[in-house]
């Protein structure tokens, strides 16, 4: 019997659409992934390719570091709390150590700040690059994360000449900086210092990192099917950024221009030029060109810190055993997740009465119920890419 | 392989078989916390274990023989832990690298965290370390291998419902 | 407030000599006109932290008050646990003194300039509540999942107030001070023991704060 093709195309339509009319599947996703973002769970409902509803399930790295601050010293809690945001280490350290200065009246000398403002700026370049690396892994593109991963051994080299370790280096001390590790010098009174060729070997990884960076470029960014997936896709807007609280490139990818280290004061950034890079639509492409381009920027501000660094002692003079008087304060950072904070409620003992950590990653990801409602399935590695959270941030 | 309980190995076979499984150890991707990072550059281009035969690294359990868990270990986890571990198929291994996963590490106090993963799963190597550089995952992967090699299959047989410490 | 914060003259002087003015940004201007605008109890604005002092009961009106001048980028939400007894770290500095109570904060910022904002308002223990910000800013939505199973101070409005990082399984609330660390009860740390110093490491004008072993309880 001879079919008429379009009756035939209105009788299949109708058979798939009343299937289509079936429940919703639930999709486990996690809390093991094949993926360097941890152990997060996702229970999603999909309805064929499409979400239809996203519960994140998070808290599987939940180690209670708020409750742990409160039987901590301060320097016991420096050696905690650049585990937070694992991929960057430094850069938690930073601003709890500026709280705490600032509680107790102590400004570090400004070699002090230029090495920390360094080794912040290296440990944002090695948190990008893990982005850089990881993304189009997930995206199925296996080779950028040699070359990333390659250049980023170099920075953790340096990283580790100076701090003695990796990407946990408990380096920052109340009142500065830890004299370097590796200096040598065994007697009293010796001015310990950064390794000898320090300053030439970051000249010269520094430019590794930009040929890395244009790597990228060519690779990843001007790929297709790279664009096919990432345009358009996990679009957020600025108002609804900030309602969340949303930030860091995530935020700047959605138009909106807030760089904390342009408005605060906790490094001096304000003695180099440096641009901040804002996407235009808030999509996942928006945010990898974002990362992209501040990672030259880091590099950028690296390569003039390392110019103009001064001389000078190490650290402030601070008694012995450090007790901080009474006070609360808050002092926010410019992490490479966005925006970091520690809210320290002092009571004039050796510890914190109170340690309030407000991380960057946990507001990023909650919004991904908000965002992922009606995409795809392969969508959602893409979003959860993007957004590029580590999950000791959002559990702490 | 019942064949395995009913006759002992001969040496020749034996030592075929443990140099055959030393050297492709299918690693299964487990990297919680930090010390996973430290996993993911000892497989880069520097430190690179894939030439000690870990590849590929599947994703599920059930085709990996070798479980590294790199991390903090919390009481929510753990359950999803035992689950993948006896999801593997026999014989396997588990290395545990870092002291969160050893013993609790520097969260030894909180009120989240599993004091060291032997309370769940049994261990083979430690590693120890906070993070331990990728040099001394790699030598706790060669002493896993030299555990293997030198392991007898009567006993490795016998063993495979083995419990935590 | 009952605690009072050091005045700006009274902290303690960067020892090399430097003018003792208080460091980072002077936020009391900030301070004093938000909290005429949103009427509140009291503000102060010592070490750079602008921090605004309202009323419970008024808690969702005084947000969107606050976000329709300007500060709408959502920061954070959470409580500080005031008690006269405390099961793990060291009491509040004037014991007797201390009313007890939850104070829960939020935090404001604006992504224009460096306007920052903490509001702060008093709850009490028996029966915490406060109305829920969910409506004023969906960030709120998880900082109170995470406040509820802190502290126990229930949010009201707040649609789905369950677990957020803990199992299912888990009873109390962890960073309530009446809730103490098993792990320390059963092993205490064992502090400074009698160990040998390593040589010549220690500089001495620089502080030892550097040596965490040592500064354990």
């Amino acid at each position: 019997m001879i079919v008429d093709p379009s009756v035939a195309m209105h009788l299949s339509d109708a058979a798939v659409s009343v299937e289509l009319q079936s429940g919703d599947m639930t999709l486990n996703i996690g809390p093991q992934h094949p993926s360097t973002h941890g152990v997060l769970r996702l229970v999603a409902k999909v309805d064929g390719e499409r979400v239809s509803d996203v519960q994140p399930v998070i808290g599987y790295m939940h180690r209670g570091y708020e409750k742990l601050s409160e039987v901590r010293t301060y320097p016991q809690i420096t050696a905690l709390v650049n585990r937070i945001d694992w991929v960057s280490g430094f850069a938690n350290e930073v601003p709890f150590m500026v709280a705490a200065e600032r509680l107790l009246g102590v400004e570090a000398p400004e070699r002090a700040t230029y090495i920390r403002l360094i080794l912040t700026e290296m440990a944002r370049v090695s948190s990008h690059l893990i982005f850089l690396s990881s993304y189009p892994l997930e995206l199925g593109a296996a080779t950028p994360l040699m070359h990333a991963l390659r250049e980023r051994e170099r920075i953790l080299d340096l990283i580790e000449s100076v701090t003695g370790g990796r990407f946990h280096p408990n380096f920052n001390r109340i009142g500065g900086v830890k004299p370097a590790a590796g200096a040598g010098a065994t007697t009293k009174k010796a001015s310990q210092d950064l390794p000898q060729g320090f300053l030439d070997e970051t000249r010269a990884a520094v430019e590794n990192v930009l040929s890395v960076c244009d790597d990228m470029v060519n690779l990843v960014a001007g790929n297709e099917i790279f664009i096919a997936r990432t345009k358009g896709v996990g679009i957020i807007p600025a108002e609804v950024a900030k309602s969340f609280g949303v930030s860091g490139p995530n935020l700047r990818a959605s138009g909106v221009a807030f760089d904390l280290r342009k408005h605060e004061d906790y490094l001096p950034y304000d003695r180099f030029e440096f641009d901040v890079p804002v996407g235009e639509n808030g999509d996942c492409l928006d945010r990898y060109t974002v990362r992209l381009e501040e990672t030259r920027q880091a590099c950028h501000i690296i390569s003039q810190a390392v110019d103009t660094i001064p001389s000078g002692p190490l650290q402030a003079k601070v008694p012995r055993i450090i007790k901080v008087p009474k006070g609360e304060t808050y002092v926010r950072a410019e992490n490479p997740k966005g925006e970091m904070g520690y809210y320290i409620v002092s009571e004039g003992g050796r510890g914190p009465y109170r340690l309030k950590i407000r991380t960057a990653s946990f507001s990023n990801i909650s919004l991904l119920a908000w965002i992922l409602e009606g995409a795809l399935v392969p969508d959602i590695i893409a979003v959860l890419g993007s957004l590029d959270f580590v999950l000791g941030d959002v559990d702490r | 392989m019942a064949v395995i309980e009913q006759f002992k190995t001969p040496k020749p076979l034996s030592w075929l078989l443990n140099w055959s499984r030393k050297y492709s150890l299918w690693m299964f991707q487990f990297g919680l916390a930090c010390c996973a990072i430290e996993m993911m550059a000892a497989s880069g281009p520097r430190y690179d274990f894939m030439r000690f035969g870990i590849i590929p690294l599947p994703a599920s359990p059930r085709q990996a023989d070798l479980m590294i868990v790199a991390g903090t270990v919390t009481d929510k986890m753990s359950p999803a832990i035992k689950r993948l571990y006896d999801q593997m198929p026999d014989p396997k291994y588990v290395i545990s690298m870092g002291s969160c996963s050893n013993c609790g590490g520097p969260y030894w106090d909180s009120y989240s965290v599993t004091k060291g993963i032997d309370q769940i799963i049994p261990v083979d190597v430690y590693v120890p370390g906070c993070p331990p550089r990728p040099e001394a995952l790699m030598d706790g992967i060669v002493l896993l291998q030299k555990q293997i090699e030198n392991e007898d299959i009567h006993e490795k047989w016998g063993e495979r419902d083995r419990q935590p410490v | 407030m009952t605690d009072s914060p050091s005045e700006p003259n009274e902290e303690q002087e960067a020892p090399e000599g430097e003018e003792p003015t208080p460091i980072g940004k002077d936020r009391s201007e900030l301070a004093a006109s938000v909290a005429q605008l949103v009427g509140a109890i009291a503000h102060t604005s010592d070490f750079s932290l602008a921090k605004v002092k309202v009323d419970a009961a008024k808690w969702a009106e005084t947000i969107t008050a606050a976000r329709d001048s300007g500060l709408d980028f959502f920061s954070f939400l959470s409580a500080i646990d005031w008690s006269k007894e405390v099961a793990v770290g060291d009491p509040v500095d004037d014991v007797d003194s201390l009313q007890e109570r939850y104070e829960v904060l939020c935090a404001l910022g604006t992504t224009e300039d460096d306007r920052y904002v903490v509001f702060s308002a008093d709850v009490s223990k028996q029966g915490a509540a406060i109305g829920s910000l969910v409506d004023v800013f969906s960030g709120a939505d998880w900082h109170e999942r995470e406040a509820h199973e802190m502290f126990g101070i229930d949010f009201q409005g707040h649609p789905n107030l369950i677990k957020l990082y803990l199992p299912d399984a888990f009873e109390g609330y962890p960073l309530r001070k009446s809730y103490p660390l098993l792990s320390r009860e059963v092993k205490p740390w064992p502090g400074k023991v009698d160990v040998e110093d390593m040589p010549s490491t220690e500089n001495p004008e620089a502080g030892d704060a550097a040596q965490p072993a040592e500064e354990a309880e």
